[in-house]
């Protein structure tokens, strides 16, 4: 059985306060309460402040481009399918750069565990605004306030039916490992935002903005109905719902390549005589 | 065979077993067969949303060890070259082929050599390398290609298959020439079976602390140096005796060997040099060469680009001239070889 010790990574450089200590305590507890070892799965991150989670963690770390830690996630699932994957990224990095992306790597499905840091903000390039930056906001880049109206990725992500869409917050640190684990056992693509307080540079959603907006769930809530699920996603504002919003099953990507689901791609014996007898029945 | 389809099946042979892509004309044959073929071979053919995705997922399987490639033709080319850096920089194997279209911005879908500087001096960002090769036939889309997956391994680097719309377009013989079965499965890579407490891998292109980065350059351009003394590779014909000799790559090398051969009819004392990987560039025939006192004619599908690397490999020793057609233009044997009478 792993313990929290074998997780044991660098001292973050985050700044003190920053929702990412948190994140990064809920989510080594997870790991250890689901019995991984640190050899047993994936980190694939950007670049971010959320990108350098993996740095302060120890296990395989795959730290790729910014914007792209998805196309990377996909690749390596294909090439051995066997390791679970996780990416971490931030709401820049996977909303922004990484938009199309995510679009993409909800339609296909593939057995990915997306958990987003959702500052509300560009962290690492000290404070421009995000795609989830409110509107109206004043920011680095843009100091006479926000122009645009910011992404709503839960309302994005039912509505391309993807089979599991979580918020957590990092101030509730409960619940956030209960998704964390729901999302390690869901078997498809899961995306969980993490509202993540940036204590340097979002000086609007902080702790207290969070703490006073934010509620559960309840028992009676149903998560497979979609129609409600999206209904629960567009509120945001005086309450915000956090738990688990949609969940569905559709079939995931790497089960429609039957041959990888017993030998992963890069346990695949390499056949020359086979290579050839195919290729002779196509051009004789 | 096609010379795009001379590119996919050799890949298979090759053992590459992971294909990401995204549509572009001149290079859909090789997406299109690979897309069939894969799956016979028990290998995975995925279509990406953009190119920026296609390389990134090649930057994933390669990392698990697996042989991967992918291609495009020009502007997608341009769009994977942030990738291209960070693959050359986290040492990754891996098959970029770009079956070149005339440029700049869409241009057209015809031949064009517009791509070298972009291929042979980085093209993304940083101080790094690929391996360049230029076939000029079908035969050599089929060589290559083998060649190109056993460089990359053994380099643990990028490796760009430079074509064009012709060699891509175009139907010839082709000699299967036999290839090796390989063991896939590499040291280093995430791919290796691992047990409690080992060593996590990790794959990063951050490097902040002081020397760090400036060592991992050291370290790269020492494989290049390496790369260089190894791997060069080039084509004499009929250099002897010439007073003159084309220097030529790719579709152009082709074309212009007709118009030696036309002119050595006439008895025009006419020869060509012919890189076959434009980096390593092979420099040290081109400074013999021009120390012999014979003349050099660069002659390219673009607007003077290895001109500039003949110019630098003879050093001053002889005259180095150029005749090209940027692109959208192709030229014919004839028209190379009143070239090369003026010149004579
Ligand atoms: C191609 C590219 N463009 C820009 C950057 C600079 N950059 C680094 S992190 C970042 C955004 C970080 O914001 P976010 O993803 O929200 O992460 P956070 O730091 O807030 O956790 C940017 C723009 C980069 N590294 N690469
Ligand atoms: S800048 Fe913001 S997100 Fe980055 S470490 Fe500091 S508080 Fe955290
Ligand atoms: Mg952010």
């Amino acid at each position: 059985m792993p313990s929290l010790d074998d997780y044991k990574g660098k001292t973050p450089a985050w700044c003190p306060g920053c929702g990412n200590f948190s994140i990064l305590k809920v989510f080594k507890e997870a790991m250890v309460e689901l019995g991984l070892e640190p050899h047993q799965f994936l980190i694939v991150s950007g670049i971010g402040q959320a990108g350098k989670f993996p740095h302060y963690l120890k296990c395989h770390t795959f730290n790729g481009l910014h914007g792209r830690s998805l196309p990377v996630a996909t690749g390596f699932r294909l090439a051995n399918n066997k390791m679970p994957v996780i990416v971490v990224s931030g709401d820049g990095d996977c909303y922004g750069e990484g938009g199309n992306h995510l679009l993409h790597g909800i339609r296909r499905n593939l057995n990915i565990k997306y958990f987003v840091h959702d500052n509300q903000i560009y962290g690492l390039t000290k404070g421009q605004g995000s795609p989830t930056t409110m509107e109206g906001m004043p920011t680095k880049n843009l100091p006479f306030g926000v122009i645009s109206n910011p992404l709503n990725p839960l309302a994005f992500a039912i509505a391309l039916n993807c089979t599991f869409v979580a918020r957590g917050f990092a101030g509730d640190q409960e619940q956030l490992r209960f998704i964390i684990k729901e999302a390690m056992n869901h078997n498809g693509f899961a995306l969980v935002d993490i509202l993540q307080p940036c204590v340097s540079f979002n000086k609007v959603n902080t702790y207290e903005w969070y703490k006073e907006r934010v509620y559960h769930l309840d028992n009676t809530y149903d998560c497979r109905n979609r129609v409600l699920a999206f209904e629960k996603a567009l509120e945001w504002g005086d309450r915000i719902p956090t738990g688990i919003l949609f969940r569905c099953s559709r079939p995931v990507f790497e089960e429609k390549i039957p041959f990888i689901s017993q030998t992963p791609l890069k346990d695949q014996p390499f056949e020359i005589e086979k290579v050839n007898k195919t290729l002779k029945e196509f051009f004789v | 065979m096609q010379g795009n389809t001379a590119i996919a099946e050799s890949a298979i042979q090759a053992g590459c077993r992971f294909y990401a892509g995204y549509p572009i004309t001149p290079q859909n044959e090789i997406p299109e067969y690979l897309s069939w073929r894969m799956p016979q071979v028990k290998g995975v053919f995925i279509q990406a949303e953009s190119e920026i995705a296609a390389v990134n997922m090649v930057y994933g399987a390669s990392a698990c060890g697996v042989r991967a490639m992918t291609s495009s033709s020009s502007p997608g080319i341009s769009l994977m070259q942030e990738g291209i850096s960070f693959l050359a920089t986290a040492e990754l194997p891996s098959v970029i082929v770009n079956v070149q279209r005339g440029g700049p911005g869409l241009g057209n879908i015809s031949a064009s050599q517009a791509d070298y500087f972009q291929a042979v001096k980085g093209g993304g960002h940083g101080d790094y390398k690929c391996i360049v090769y230029a076939p000029y036939s079908v035969q050599e889309m089929w060589d290559i290609t083998q060649l190109a997956f056993d460089t990359a391994d053994r380099y643990r680097t990028p490796v760009i298959i430079l074509a064009d719309a012709i060699l891509g377009q175009m139907t010839e013989p082709l000699l299967k020439n036999k290839s090796k079965p390989l063991n896939q499965v590499k040291d280093w890579s995430f791919g290796r079976k691992r047990k409690s407490g080992d060593k996590p891998v990790v794959i990063k292109t951050l490097h902040t602390k002081e020397g760090e980065l400036e060592a991992l350059n050291y370290k790269l351009f020492q494989k290049y140096e390496t790369i260089k003394s190894k791997e060069t590779l080039f084509e004499q014909y009929l250099v002897d005796d010439a007073q003159l000799v084309a220097v030529s790559f790719g579709i152009s090398a082709r074309i212009s060997k007709s118009a030696v051969n036309i002119l050595r009819k006439q008895n025009y004392k006419v020869g060509l040099i012919r890189p076959i990987t434009l980096f390593p560039f092979p420099s040290e025939i081109i400074h013999e060469t021009a120390s012999l006192g014979k003349r050099l004619i660069s002659i390219e599908l673009n607007m003077g680009q290895m001109f500039e690397d003949i110019q630098i490999s003879s050093q001053g020793k002889t005259e180095v001239y150029f005749y090209g057609r940027p692109g959208g233009g192709v030229f014919t044997p004839s028209e190379i070889a009143d070239v090369l009478k003026r010149y004579l």
